[in-house]
């Protein structure tokens, strides 16, 4: 299964279906529709942070994944454009490469207010894993 | 209409329990039979979801503006008893007292036709937008006075005049409100933040008034026919964002604690009187005061502006009224005859009390609160009135703007930002916004249609019309 995500309809915010082989990958893609979404597809790396998260299971060690990364985003004004994820039983450890938030390169995209537990589901196919998360805009 | 779905009245549809398991009470939703073409399945499921959460009162309801959303739908009311109910974030959302509120001016129509260089100096002044920072410096005190007074803060700071906290929901701020429920991380979003509006559907309108349906109410609003108003739209920005997201996953834990089924993990909720209610509600009332302080300090700037440019003064633009679409309050209704405390949370739904209830201002008293429903981009905005019929049917609620039927991957596929703001030109609307997206994610073919929206509310008689307002210039993010 190759990775991918794409933005799917709904009425009134952002739900993103992401498939990706592994798990890390998987979160990996939907951290990009998070950024994509928020700043548009002109993205570089350069400045790096770290994320370290333990949760109760997967779709919340997801949800405080990319929470953690629109607190990091916003209080930093950096912009994402990669990152490394590694998953150890329900501890995420994220290694993320980005740039400043430069008001001309990244102005397309729509503000992020939060990652929605509605209509969250990860699930493991035969080749694959797949999710759909809603991202509250 | 949607099948298990039962017509009970002109406007009014009944979701028998059932629909879904664990219901405790039916669900009530108020549509046209036009409007009820674009409802959505999920919505109507979310509705019923609702109707499964402890100590629920009477329906769970919703307004003409349902649509779906996560945890409650949007234009979802619901009130729930203060002694066996629980509190939800997922009935407030992420953007905690995401409002709207309404300024007059002694401008004419005239005065502001065709006039680029307002809408350039406003969308100068007022940051906008993804990544937009206050010029203004927020110290930890700053933000403790945002937090706890609200708008009455800033008027202290010199934002504005006594007289805006008077036609404030809640006098601009909740007294509930516990700094120290909310983190440090919320903190550090909030400083950097006071006096932006924000993106996405959040805009700063320069209006004019077209219609007036009740002179004798709108006189009283002060409002007359081809005066100038500007509408401000936004809320509290990161820092309600990062309360909402903190209290989720404490409420999480809670429900597993208190043993509480939820048919969806966005309504995570514990009892209202347990700490972790309780933190969420003193975290949420901190939120909202900081969105009206916010709004206070934006109007401060807008104030400025037409002050400047069109010589008149400060006190010549005062506040028709400042309400809350997302929130949750306690509020005293009467049941079975009976008067009870409740708390009743709104999702994308206004508060329309009716006359005589307590919280509106003395002059207003006889007549019900001010309602404020914005129109999407480019569409009339309207001003109703609370009745005695919403205090009776719908906990004093009414609707909170039009309601979206499109998505926003179907919205950019239809017309460009540029092609939208063209023919909006044509119509006479300015827009200034920082992306073309914005203005595709917001155009007024995504909405339902305002006039029908607000046409069910008042035939309904949960809110009554009052004027009709149309843009001429809009600022967004």
């Amino acid at each position: 299964m190759r990775m991918s995500f794409e933005e799917i309809a709904h009425t009134a915010d952002v739900k993103i279906r992401a498939r990706a082989p592994t798990l890390e990958a998987l979160f990996s893609e939907t951290f990009k529709a998070l950024m994509q979404v928020m700043y548009g597809t002109h993205r570089a790396g350069g400045i790096q942070r770290e994320i370290r998260i333990e949760s109760s299971d997967n779709e919340s060690l997801l949800a405080d994944f990319l929470s953690e990364v629109l607190f990091l985003s916003e209080v930093e004004r950096l912009v994402f454009s990669d990152a490394r994820v590694t998953i150890d039983g329900l501890c995420l450890t994220a290694e993320l490469t980005g740039e400043p938030f430069d008001p001309v390169r990244h102005s397309e995209g729509s503000e992020v207010k939060g990652i929605s537990y509605s209509e969250l589901a990860i699930t493991h196919e035969a080749n694959g894993y797949m999710l759909e998360i809603i991202f509250d805009v | 209409m949607l099948e298990g779905v039962n017509r009970i009245g002109m406007h009014e549809w009944e979701v028998p329990v059932g629909y879904v398991k664990g219901m405790r009470v039916p669900g009530r939703f108020f549509l046209s039979e036009s409007l009820g073409k674009t409802l959505e399945p999920g919505a109507v499921q979310q509705l019923a979801n609702v109707a499964t959460l402890p100590g629920i009162l009477k329906n769970s309801l919703a307004m003409p503006d349902i649509h779906w959303g996560y945890g409650f739908p949007i234009g979802g009311v619901a009130a729930f008893s203060v002694d066996e109910g629980i509190i939800s974030p997922g009935g407030v959302g992420f953007d905690i007292n995401c409002g709207v509120r309404l300024l007059a001016t002694p401008l004419l129509h005239k005065d502001v036709s065709g006039r680029r260089d307002l809408i350039d100096e406003l969308f100068r002044t007022v940051p906008t937008g993804v990544g937009a920072k206050s010029s203004l410096k927020v110290s930890s005190q700053v933000l403790e006075g945002m937090m706890v007074q609200g708008a009455q803060w800033a008027v202290k700071a010199g934002y504005g005049v006594e007289h805006d906290l008077v036609r404030c929901e809640e006098g601009g701020f909740m007294k509930t409100a516990d700094k120290h429920a909310v983190s440090a991380k919320a903190k550090q979003r909030g400083i950097p933040q006071g006096g932006t509006l924000g993106s996405g559907n959040h805009f700063l309108e320069i209006q004019v008034v077209r219609e007036i349906f009740n002179p004798v109410v709108a006189k009283a609003f002060g409002l007359s026919l081809g005066q100038v108003c500007c509408m401000i739209h936004c809320g509290s920005r990161g820092l309600g964002h990062q309360v909402c997201t903190d209290h989720l996953k404490i409420l999480e834990g809670a429900t597993r604690k208190y043993h509480i089924t939820i048919p969806d993990r966005q309504l995570a909720c514990a009892p209202i009187t347990s700490p972790e209610g309780l933190a969420y509600f003193g975290a949420m009332a901190s939120a909202a005061n900081y969105a009206w302080a916010n709004r206070q300090m934006i109007t401060h700037a807008t104030r400025q502006v037409l002050s400047k440019m069109f010589r008149i003064e400060y006190d010549q633009m005062p506040l028709i009224y400042d309400v809350a679409h997302n929130v949750a309050k306690m509020e005293e209704h009467v049941l079975d005859g009976k008067r009870m405390n409740v708390c009743v949370h709104r999702k994308g739904a206004t508060r329309a009390f009716g006359p005589g209830s307590r919280d509106l201002p003395p002059d207003l008293a006889s007549l019900g609160q001010p309602v404020i429903i914005p129109g999407s981009m480019g569409t009339s905005s309207f001003v109703l009135h609370g009745t005695q019929i919403a205090m009776d049917r719908t906990f004093g609620s009414t609707c909170h703007g039009a309601g979206r039927i499109m998505s926003r991957t179907q919205a950019k596929k239809h017309l460009s930002g540029r092609e939208i703001t063209a023919n909006l030109l044509k119509e006479g609307i300015i827009v200034r916004a920082h992306s073309e997206n914005a203005i595709a994610d917001e155009a007024p073919g995504v909405y339902k249609p305002s006039d029908e929206v607000v046409n069910v509310v008042h035939e309904m008689g949960i809110s009554r019309l009052v004027a009709r307002l149309s843009p001429l210039g809009v600022i967004k993010g």
